[in-house]
Formats: C-alpha cells, sequence, structure tokens
C-alpha cells in the first residue's frame, strides 16, 4: 500500500515557512496528475513524492503533501466514494477540495504543522460514516423486508367499479329477480352462512395426510410416528370426497402464529416492518376478514389461543381467550376449549366460530361430538393448521416442515356432482381401504379471498390472494343457479357454477389490482416499474377478453353452448395468471430476502473495517495485534446467539478485562488496585441493574426467582424506603454539581468552557426542583407545580440546546488565546459533557443521575487503569500508544450503561414515556429526537465525546514540543479505535442476522438487536465526526508548542 | 482433566532437568516423583468425592451443583492443606501445624475473594445462590489459594511473583502456580458457554460452568 512506503517520520520538527509560497498550488495542481503514470512504475505513493520531490525539492507543499499522502491511504484508489468526487479525468474537480483546504489554512492564517493531520482524520471519519451507511443502506434493504400498511377498507359498494357482474347490479338487472327478497348482497353471492374454523397450531401436513401420500418420497421412507393418527378427517375426506377434503396448505414465512394469523386473515404477505404497525401493540389495523366479518353483520366468537384477542382487540362478540405463551402441558388449554367449544356449537347466536386449539387430540373428540347431528346445512367446516413445524417443534423459518401445513374442509350441504380439480396442482392417492383420496394444494395467502367469496362479503384491501378453485367449488357447493344460462338446457351445473367461478376471479383480479395500484401510489418503497408494467398489460389482457366475450354469456346470452366452456377455461386461466404473477411478484418482495444486496452491505462493512484498521496502523504497527485481540474477543460475543443476554455478557467481558488489570497492577508494586475493586464494584452495580433491567423484559419471571418475595415485601411497606428512593437521586444529582463544580473550579478552567459548566449546574438544580415538584416531598404551591411540570424540562432542552450551540460555533467566532493543549481539551470534554448531561438526565428520570455517578466512577477507574502499562515505557514513541484494551472497555462500560438504563434491544425496550417529559402532544420530530437521546445518550454520547479524558490523562510526560502532536494524534486513534470497535460488533450483528434470518426468533430478537445497532453505529460515526470537528479544531494554538 | 493431569507433572519433570538453581535455601526440596505422587493423591481424593456423592448420595454436579461441590471440598480440604503444608517455605521458623492454620485461613480469605471475583463476572446474588456461591468459592480457594498460603504464608513477594508475574521457581512454585492458573482459566472458559442457547444442562449450573474445569485443577 502506498502509505506503507512513506516513512513515519517524526512530524512535529518539521517548521514551516510562510504559507503563501506560490509553488505550493503549483505543487498541487502539476503533480497530482503525474501521480497516476509514476504510480505505476514505483507503486504507491512513493511515487507521488518522488513527483512532487522533482518539481520542488523541499517547499513546504511537498512535505505538506506527504503529510496527507500520509493521511489518505485512501485517496489513490478511485474505487471509493470519497474519492468519487476527485477521480473525474481532468484535475479540475481535484481542486476545490485542495482549494478549501488551503483556504481554510490560510483563513486562519498561521499554520501549524498538525493542520493537515487534524483536517486528515477528520476525512477519516467522514469516509468510514459513508461507507457504514452504504453497507447499511443495502443490508438493510436485502434484510429488513418491508411494507406499508395501507387504511383503506373495502366496502359492498366499491364493486360497481369493476367491470365485472355483482350481486348488486344482478339485482337490478330486470331478468333476474330471484334475490330480491334476498338480504343485500354484497360483492359475490354468498355461499355459506355459517363458518367454522379450528385452528390447530402448528398442525404439520403430515399429522394429516395419509402415510400412503409419502411413499414415493425419498425423505419419508420411514413412516413416522405421528403419521396416521388423525383417522377421522382421512375418512371422512376419503368417504364423501366431494364434501370434504384435504387441502396441503402453504404458508409463507415467517411461520410463526402472529404472523401467519395476521397473513391468514388480511390475506397478504405480512412483513417485519409493516409501516405503520403501533409498535407494541400488534393489533391488525389493516382491512381484514375479522373487520369485514363485523362489518357486514357477522357475529364472531372465538376461544383459545390469546394472540387472536392481541390481533383483534374490539371483533369478537363473544371469547375466550387461553394464554398460548406460558403453556406448561399440551391440554389444559384444549380441554378449556372444548368445555366452550361444544356447547357454542349447538347454539344459534354466532355467524362465524373460530377455535384456536395447541393440541391435535381434540379432534377426535370434536367429531364425534358434532359430526353426526350438530351442524347447520349452511355451514362450512374448516380444520386447519397456521403453519408446520420442524421435527423439533421449532418454526419460524421457510423449510418445508414449517411452511406446509394443511387444511381440512367439509361441507355440509349438497355438493356438486363432480368437483373441477386444477390441473397439476392435485394429486390422487391411495388411501388405506383402497379408496381415493384426493389431496390438492392451497396458498395460504389464498385464505381470505376465498373465505370472503364463500361468505360474500367484500375482500379485504389488502389481500393479493387468489379465491381457489376447490376450496371454493366446496364451499359453493350445488347452489342454485337459474337464471344465468337459461338458453342452454343441456348445460351441466358444472358449467353454470364455472361462469360462476369465472365472474367471482374478475371481481378478485380487479380487487387486488385496485391494490397494488393504491399500494404502489402511497409506498415509498413500491414496485418496480417493469413489474408494475407486466402485470397491469396482464391485467388488460384479461379484462379485454372478459369484456369482449365472457360477459356476454351472463348478459345476451346468445352464444352458442358448445363454445361457452373452453372460453370460460380460457378466461380463468387469464386470470389465474394474472393473479400468480401477482403472488409471486408480492412473493419476492415482501418474503423473500435479497441475498445478494445483503451480501454487498456486508462486503462494504468488511471493506470499511480494513480501512479503519489501516487507519490505525499507520499509528501503530506494534499494537495491531493486540487490539485485533481485543476486537476479536468484543466482537465474538455478538455473533453467538446471546442477543438476549448481551448487557451480562458485556459485563462479564468488562469484569474480566478488570480482573486483567487487577494481575496488572499487582505487578506493578500494588499501584492503584483500589481503582480495580472499585471498579469491579462498579461492574456489579451494574450487572445487578442489568438483571433487574432484563427482568423488566420477561415480566414475573426474573424478579421472583433471584430476590425473595420477603425482599419485595419490605421494600413496598415501608416509608423510609419510599422516600428514599426519591431523595438517593436528588442527592446524587447533587454529587454530580458538586463534581462538577470542583471540575471547573480546581483545574485549569476559564472562559467560556467555565459559563457552560456553571449553566448546566443551574440545569441540575432546576431538575431537581421538578422532580421535588413532582414528588411531594416539598409541598410547592399548586402554581409551581403547574409552571413547572412542562416548562422546567423545556427550559432545560433550551438551556443545553444554548449551550451546545455555543461550544459548537464560539471557537470560529472568537480566537481565544492559545494555551495548553491538554488542559483546553479537559475544558472542553468537561464542558461537552455537562452541556449533555442535564438534558439526558431529566430524560432518562430518576436513575439518570445514580447511574451517571456509576457511569463517572467507571470511566475514571479506566482512566486510571489505562495508565497503568504507560507508566513504563512513556519515552519516545511508546507515548504515542493507546492500550486497546483501555478503550475497549470505554465501549463495553458504555454497552453495559445501555441496559442499566432500563433499555433493551426491543422496541418495547424504549422508554416511550421520556418522550412526553416536558410535552404533552406527540410531534414526530421533536418526540423522537428526545427518544433517541434518552435510548442512546448515557451509551453512545456521552461515551463518545468523553473519549478525550483516555487521551489527556495519559499525555502528561510528553516533552513540550512534542505534546501537542502526540496528544492530538493519541485523540485521533482513540476515535479510530473506538468506532473500530462497534463497528466490528455491528459487522458481527449482520453476520449473526444473516445466519439466523430463518430462525424462530428473527423478528421477535434478531432484527430488532440489528435495528438498535445499526442506529447505534450510525450515531456512533455521526458523533464522531462532530467530536473531531469540536475537539480538533483547536485554532492555531499549535504554534505555542512550537 | 486427563490433559491437565498429564500436563501437571510432564512440566514438572521438565524443570527438573534444568536443575534447581533459583530453589529457595530453606524450602524442601522436591523430585518430579514427588510432585507427581501429590498430584495424584489430589485426583485421587477428588474421584473419591466424586464417588461419594455419586454413589452414596446419587447426587451429581449437574442435578445437585452444590451439595457435589460440598463434598469436593470438604474432602479435598485435608488432602489439600496437609499435602501443602509439607513443602512449607523457611521450615525451620514455620512448624507444620502453623502452615495448616496458615491453609485454613487462606480457605476462608481465598472463598471470599473467589466469591468476590465470581459476584463480578455474573454469579447471581440472592439468598437462593448463597451456598452455591459460598461453596464453589470454597472449592475455587482450595484449588487455586490454599496451597499458595500453606507454602508461602504471608510473603507478598512470592504471591506476586507467582499470581501476577507467573514466573515460577522450583518444583513446589510449579505445583502451586500450574492447577491455581488452571483452575482460574478453566473456570472462566466454563462460565463462557452460559448465555448461548444451546439448552444443555450444564449451562445452567447458576452461573459456573466450573463443572468442567475443576477436575483439572488438582
Amino acid at each position: 500500500m502506498c502509505h506503507r512506503s512513506v516513512k513515519a517520520a517524526p512530524l512535529p520538527c518539521l517548521h514551516l515557512p510562510s504559507p503563501d509560497s506560490p509553488i505550493r498550488s503549483l505543487a498541487f495542481k502539476s503533480s497530482w496528475p503525474d501521480a497516476a503514470p509514476s504510480k505505476s512504475a514505483v507503486g504507491g505513493g512513493g511515487g507521488v513524492l518522488s513527483a512532487l520531490d522533482r518539481s520542488a525539492s523541499v517547499s513546504p507543499s511537498s512535505v505538506r503533501a506527504q503529510l496527507l499522502w500520509r493521511q489518505f491511504p485512501i485517496f489513490p484508489f478511485p474505487t471509493t466514494p470519497l474519492a468519487g468526487h476527485l477521480k473525474v479525468k481532468d484535475q479540475e474537480p481535484r481542486k476545490p477540495v485542495f482549494e478549501l483546504l488551503l483556504k481554510q489554512e490560510s483563513l486562519k492564517n498561521k499554520m501549524g504543522v498538525g493542520r493537515w493531520e487534524w483536517w486528515g482524520n477528520k476525512w477519516v471519519y467522514w469516509l468510514i460514516m459513508g461507507f457504514h451507511l452504504l453497507a447499511i443502506l443495502f443490508f438493510t434493504k436485502g434484510f429488513l423486508l418491508t411494507r406499508t400498511e395501507l387504511p383503506y377498507f373495502s366496502h359492498c359498494s366499491d364493486v360497481s367499479q369493476s367491470p365485472c357482474l355483482h350481486s348488486s347490479s344482478d339485482d337490478s338487472n330486470a331478468n333476474l329477480n330471484q334475490s330480491n327478497s334476498n338480504p343485500p348482497q354484497c360483492w359475490t353471492k354468498p355461499a355459506v352462512g355459517r363458518l367454522v374454523i379450528i385452528v390447530l397450531d402448528a398442525l404439520r401436513f403430515d399429522f394429516v395426510a395419509p402415510s400412503t401420500f409419502f411413499q414415493g418420497d425419498v425423505n419419508m421412507l420411514e413412516s413416522k410416528p405421528w403419521m396416521d393418527k388423525l383417522q377421522v378427517l382421512q375418512q371422512l375426506a376419503s368417504q364423501n370426497p366431494s364434501s370434504a377434503r384435504i387441502f396441503k396448505a402453504i404458508a409463507d414465512p415467517p411461520t410463526t402464529s402472529l404472523q401467519r394469523l395476521k397473513g391468514l386473515t388480511t390475506g397478504g404477505l405480512p412483513t417485519f416492518v409493516d409501516v405503520g404497525n403501533s409498535f407494541g401493540a400488534p393489533a391488525i389495523i389493516e382491512d381484514n376478514l375479522l373487520h369485514q366479518f363485523v362489518q357486514n353483520g357477522k357475529r364472531v366468537v372465538m376461544m383459545g389461543d390469546d394472540t387472536w384477542m392481541q390481533l383483534f382487540p374490539h371483533h369478537f362478540e363473544r371469547s375466550y381467550p387461553f394464554p398460548s405463551f406460558n403453556v406448561k402441558d399440551l391440554h389444559t388449554v384444549d380441554n378449556g376449549c372444548v368445555d366452550h367449544l361444544i356447547p357454542s356449537l349447538y347454539q344459534e347466536d354466532w355467524d362465524i366460530l373460530i377455535a384456536h386449539f395447541l393440541g391435535v387430540k381434540l379432534v377426535d373428540v370434536l367429531k364425534s361430538e358434532s359430526e353426526p347431528s350438530g351442524l347447520h346445512e349452511n355451514t362450512l367446516l374448516l380444520v386447519m393448521g397456521d403453519h408446520g413445524q420442524t421435527i423439533n417443534g421449532d418454526h419460524g423459518g421457510g423449510g418445508p416442515e414449517e411452511v406446509e401445513t394443511s387444511i381440512f374442509s367439509m361441507s355440509f350441504k349438497q355438493p356438486l356432482p363432480s368437483i373441477p380439480s386444477q390441473s397439476g396442482a392435485s394429486s390422487f392417492e391411495l388411501d388405506s381401504d383402497k379408496k381415493n383420496l384426493h389431496i390438492s394444494s392451497i396458498h395460504q395467502l389464498d385464505f381470505a379471498a376465498t373465505i370472503s367469496a364463500l361468505l360474500g362479503i367484500p375482500f379485504p384491501f389488502g389481500s393479493i390472494g387468489h379465491v381457489n378453485l376447490e376450496l371454493y367449488a366446496l364451499g359453493a357447493g350445488a347452489r342454485s343457479f337459474k337464471g344465468y344460462i337459461e338458453k342452454c338446457e343441456n348445460q351441466s351445473k358444472l358449467d353454470e357454477w364455472m361462469l360462476d367461478y369465472a365472474n367471482v376471479l374478475c371481481i378478485n383480479s380487479w380487487q387486488v389490482k385496485r391494490y397494488i395500484d393504491v399500494y404502489s401510489a402511497s409506498s415509498v418503497i413500491g414496485f418496480s416499474h417493469e413489474d408494475l408494467l407486466h402485470i397491469a398489460d396482464l391485467y388488460a389482457q384479461a379484462m379485454e377478453k372478459w369484456v369482449s366475450h365472457t360477459k356476454n354469456f351472463f348478459i345476451y346470452k346468445n352464444e352458442s353452448c358448445d363454445t361457452v366452456l373452453p372460453a370460460l377455461e380460457r378466461q380463468i386461466d387469464a386470470y389465474s395468471n394474472f393473479l400468480a404473477s401477482v403472488a409471486e411478484l408480492a412473493r419476492s418482495k415482501w418474503t423473500e430476502f435479497n441475498l445478494k444486496l445483503m451480501a454487498i452491505g456486508f462486503g462494504i462493512m468488511l471493506l470499511s473495517i480494513c480501512i479503519h484498521i489501516l487507519a490505525i496502523t499507520k499509528w501503530q504497527y506494534v499494537r495491531a495485534a493486540s487490539s485485533q485481540i481485543v476486537l476479536f474477543v468484543s466482537s465474538m460475543y455478538l455473533s453467538f446467539a446471546v442477543v438476549v443476554e448481551e448487557g451480562k455478557v458485556a459485563s462479564f467481558l468488562l469484569a474480566t478485562s478488570g480482573v486483567v488489570k487487577l494481575r496488572d497492577s499487582i505487578k506493578k508494586q500494588k499501584k492503584m488496585v483500589l481503582e480495580v475493586i472499585v471498579f469491579l464494584l462498579v461492574i456489579i452495580i451494574c450487572r445487578l441493574a442489568i438483571e433487574v433491567g432484563l427482568s423488566k423484559q420477561t415480566p414475573d419471571f426474573e424478579v421472583s426467582n433471584i430476590y425473595p418475595s420477603w425482599m419485595l415485601r419490605i421494600a413496598c411497606g415501608l416509608p423510609v424506603l419510599s422516600f428514599a428512593t426519591e431523595i438517593v437521586p436528588m442527592i446524587s444529582l447533587m454529587l454530580l454539581a458538586v463534581l462538577l463544580y470542583k471540575a471547573i473550579s480546581s483545574i485549569y478552567s476559564e472562559g467560556l468552557w467555565k459559563y457552560v459548566t456553571v449553566a448546566s449546574i443551574l440545569s441540575y438544580m432546576l431538575i431537581a426542583v421538578h422532580w421535588a415538584s413532582e414528588s411531594n416531598i416539598l409541598s410547592l404551591g399548586s402554581v409551581l407545580e403547574d409552571i413547572g411540570r412542562n416548562s422546567i424540562p423545556q427550559m432545560i432542552y433550551a438551556v443545553g440546546f444554548a449551550q451546545l450551540l455555543l461550544l459548537m460555533f464560539y471557537p470560529h467566532l472568537n480566537k481565544e488565546k492559545s494555551f495548553d493543549g491538554k488542559k483546553s481539551l479537559v475544558d472542553k470534554t468537561v464542558a461537552m459533557l455537562s452541556a449533555w448531561s442535564s438534558t439526558i438526565i431529566i430524560l432518562l428520570g430518576k436513575q439518570g443521575p445514580l447511574v451517571s455517578v456509576a457511569a463517572i466512577i467507571g470511566g475514571y477507574c479506566i482512566m486510571r487503569l489505562g495508565n497503568i502499562k504507560n507508566k513504563d515505557n512513556n519515552e519516545g514513541i511508546g507515548s504515542l500508544m493507546i492500550d486497546p484494551l483501555t478503550v475497549a472497555q470505554w465501549s463495553m462500560l458504555a454497552v453495559c450503561l445501555f441496559f442499566c438504563t432500563g433499555h433493551w434491544c426491543a422496541f418495547d425496550g424504549l422508554r416511550y414515556g421520556a418522550a412526553f417529559i416536558g410535552f404533552d402532544e406527540f410531534v414526530l420530530v421533536r418526540q423522537a429526537i428526545l427518544l433517541t437521546i434518552d435510548t442512546f445518550g448515557l451509551s453512545l454520547i456521552l461515551p463518545v465525546f468523553g473519549l478525550p479524558f483516555l487521551v489527556a490523562c495519559q499525555g502528561s510526560i510528553c516533552r513540550t514540543e512534542k505534546r501537542k502532536h502526540a496528544l492530538f494524534t493519541r485523540l485521533s486513534l482513540v476515535y479510530l479505535l473506538y468506532g473500530l470497535i462497534v463497528a466490528t460488533t455491528v459487522t458481527a450483528t449482520m453476520v449473526c442476522v444473516a445466519i439466523h434470518r430463518r430462525h424462530l426468533m428473527v423478528w421477535g430478537l434478531f432484527a430488532p438487536k440489528f435495528v438498535f445497532d445499526v442506529a447505534g453505529l450510525v450515531l456512533t460515526d455521526f458523533l464522531i465526526c462532530l467530536a473531531s470537528l469540536y475537539y480538533f479544531s483547536t485554532p492555531h494554538n499549535a504554534e505555542a508548542d512550537l | 482433566m486427563i490433559i491437565l493431569l498429564q500436563s501437571d507433572p510432564a512440566s514438572t519433570m521438565k524443570h527438573k532437568k534444568q536443575g534447581r538453581p533459583g530453589e529457595l535455601s530453606a524450602s524442601a526440596a522436591v523430585s518430579a516423583a514427588e510432585a507427581f505422587i501429590v498430584h495424584s493423591i489430589c485426583a485421587v481424593g477428588l474421584a473419591v468425592s466424586f464417588w461419594v456423592a455419586h454413589s452414596l448420595h446419587s447426587i451429581t454436579l449437574i442435578s445437585h451443583p452444590f451439595q457435589t461441590l460440598f463434598f469436593i471440598w470438604v474432602v479435598e480440604c485435608p488432602v489439600v492443606i496437609l499435602l501443602y503444608s509439607r513443602y512449607r517455605q523457611n521450615r525451620y521458623e514455620c512448624s507444620y501445624l502453623r502452615a495448616v492454620g496458615r491453609g485454613l485461613l487462606g480457605l476462608l480469605a481465598g472463598a471470599l475473594v473467589n466469591a468476590f471475583g465470581a459476584i463480578a463476572l455474573g454469579a447471581p446474588v440472592g439468598v437462593k445462590y448463597l451456598s452455591s456461591t459460598v461453596n464453589w468459592s470454597m472449592m475455587m480457594s482450595l484449588f487455586v489459594v490454599v496451597p499458595a498460603a500453606s507454602v508461602f504464608g504471608s510473603s507478598w513477594t512470592d504471591w506476586q511473583r507467582l499470581f501476577a508475574l507467573t514466573k515460577p521457581v522450583g518444583t513446589v512454585e510449579y505445583m502451586i502456580c500450574l492447577p491455581a492458573h488452571g483452575a482460574l482459566i478453566g473456570s472462566w472458559f466454563g462460565a463462557w458457554p452460559m448465555p448461548l442457547d444451546w439448552e444443555r444442562p450444564w449451562q445452567l449450573d447458576h452461573g459456573l460452568g466450573f463443572g468442567i474445569s475443576e477436575p483439572s485443577a488438582c
């Protein structure tokens, strides 16, 4: 690599003459194009340098260019995005950047040697951030499948917009008057009046299908123990094949109950991020079957799994929910269900009965009870699984065992003489009794549409299913079709039925097309243009055929009877073709991960890490190996499936590093043993806090385990304790204020920094007043309370914001007298931290000051312990070194703090209450910013801005002329290392997520974890960039050292 | 277990061949065979305690962690203390009984340190887990701290050399150093797979998967 060929020259000894030398700009303009040919000859930066040396022997510009090359090992590679606007054919586009740099420099009118270097560092940060953003963009696009939920609902009247025949228009049609007495009808003619849906959780297909079905299958050579246990269904299906039938139902991943129920009822393909979904409450707000049931006056009764209650909280007439997750045995829920189900079956007060069971056994019970006598003629019985399962009982992924489930349906009305069968999709099997058993397949996607068609209600708006021929035929049965085709007396009922089906498909296609159109119009990330064109084309063909030919069968009835059936079949084919391609498109969009995009994103991420490591190794050849070890350890704990326990793992590693430090400190004659012990104590406290936080995540599980009940009872009972919970945060808040006061009074604080810090001390006072007024310790006047509740937090936010603005822009406005680099660094850091802290503390609530104190102690210990190694080799280049372990400890402490403050990586781990401190109404951007500060405040913002402490503490023994340079080199190194650690963990998460993309908990655990990590990474990068702007922009104080 | 049992004598043997230039004058000279015998006795003690726990009380480390741990340390305690007290330093100033007393004191002090370390590293805190933690730290202390306490007493430089710098000199110090580090590192790695969701029973014994590592200690 080019930068390697440049010797690491001791930078600080370069004394440069005036910046306005004419050669400089010339050197830049002329020598850069030379780089390309000379690079090929000598290789990399060496060629450039030789070219530079030729043009201007020892001019400052060449030295500066040399510095630049050292800072930008990336620049010669034309592939990087930053170089993208530099690499164009002539040298013109390159100019602006360097012109800008030069201008910046001449604007200061004084030049420090380190000038280029600091700029270079900043560019590295921005570059890395760009890479990360790109990588995340690609990976997320491939991994997080998103779909926008549309708030539209289907209505009965909508159908008049379609070109199809619908029952309401039929009614108005003069020659069809038989249905005048019927209740007002909707999209299709209702075929069944009552529906019994029995959902069996994780019903594998081979539970239901006879074992003979699998005889040809290589994987199923031996018969499994669970096969042929549901004899009832098989017998029913084989005895009267025209009224009962077994379907192989194919679900779409993710095959988790909640997602599947959503898919079944909406007829769509639910994804992880259904935009518009209210986080936390999973209730379906899209149009769905249940909504349509209720809209159309059907009474719904539900019993069993309480997931239904979460999804449809207000839809049921009666419901008997049973908790589904806290299940210890197989029969409690089911027995409860049976108790309710059997009586309900005989009652008349429902139209739809849904029973969701966990076990399978009860089907037998059910059959023996209800089958002979009970059900109405107008009833359709469906026994179905929501998804399959693997041999181990896992489900969630997309494997054939998980995806294949079955639907058994049975109707009690007069069947069609022969049910039409789909070509290709069905297979005949010999039952054990040598009877024909017909098994065909159906997609779960089609369920909602088919049921809607059978019940005669509008299809759910977002349904992209296809009314299944056989299931529809089974339900529709021998409906009276008189009136359609009267001329053809010889026409069989089948043909009439086909006509009806064609009309249903017409409505179906129209509805799907409407959805696709509306979706692509309203969604940001819709379908691609070509796909839409293709679909529109297919639709137009089918509809044209409909309008020109098929419709005539209904209206004019003067076609010759022989042509009807083939025309109908062609029509049905056309519609099926359209619907199938829509389903295929939707599947590729909503259920399949784009592995290519994920791989690209991952590759870019790796590239960025390589750049990171290159940038680090420029300074630190020696320690690279040890830094890799640290990175390995820190990334390892994420690549395993320890997402839930991440906080504990981080504290484990942190404690391990503490023990290692203890060993080091004992090596050095008992130096700083106290710090280590305090550090370990802080870790213990953190860990306990993490455990309490985790127990919030899984209620009534851990707390009772860890803490015996008498402790809790005492904690609740004693008034002293409740008083203490009020007063301890105040005390620690005061402690923080005192610490800040000491920080500004004892050391070298001056000027602006001091005032900023004083302002945050005042903010602390305000926070204390705010809390006091909230709790009733101090009986403040009610007036003050009213004002205080919202105005004090707002005031604090305002003060914090003003402080930040001041800190960011003050150095540019006011050219302060230069002073010692290290002291100014400490001052700036203290000021910055204090500016953030007040806002963060009030958002975190009463735990805020406690955790902050713990964080300060922990950080202080890390800082002190970082010195152990450096004490012995503080001469020469040794002072440039940063122990990567220290930075890793810092980042692990940050991770611990994230969990300490009661967060965890899930969307219900966000503390939504924090967003409404100081505000009552919801404004998206404002509340999002507050929530972000609350979530990442203590775990990202403060650690990133606090990193200079690690450096400032170490550089005390540097020689004067080197001090400044060494200080800032180390600072940039620390930031690089920190960024690298965070980036590595995110990469590990990416790997983890990619491996587990078909895991049962992928949407429950891994995807939220991924989202949090990615958000954290982007925020870290951004903050590092900000910090580099802030800390490195100390103007022109370098010459003080020269 | 087997590996470390084999490796301990082997390393002492190696050291033996190099001679023992740094051996302190007052401490006992120990041959490799003797070291091997000492370790074997410890191992036998461990095996006996496991056997007693398993056959007489039918408990195992996985089913009844802390009872088994209790058996282990109670059986091993006299063995280790009595054996290692024989190799005390300054044997002319320090009687055998005094070395035994040092060992017992070391057991308690070491248990405190180990318990602190275990809690820092993630052992659950609470009354329910108290007995497990206590028993575990007693046992760890027995393997890590007690031998050194019996031999060195309160000589800080020796402790520092052994545990911080890891520069043992002489057979006796190797006899102390290797099992101690083996036990520490082994228990750390034992704790490592606990958060993983492999759902193996040995992961679950309350945070300390020392079960695998402990036999290696002796």
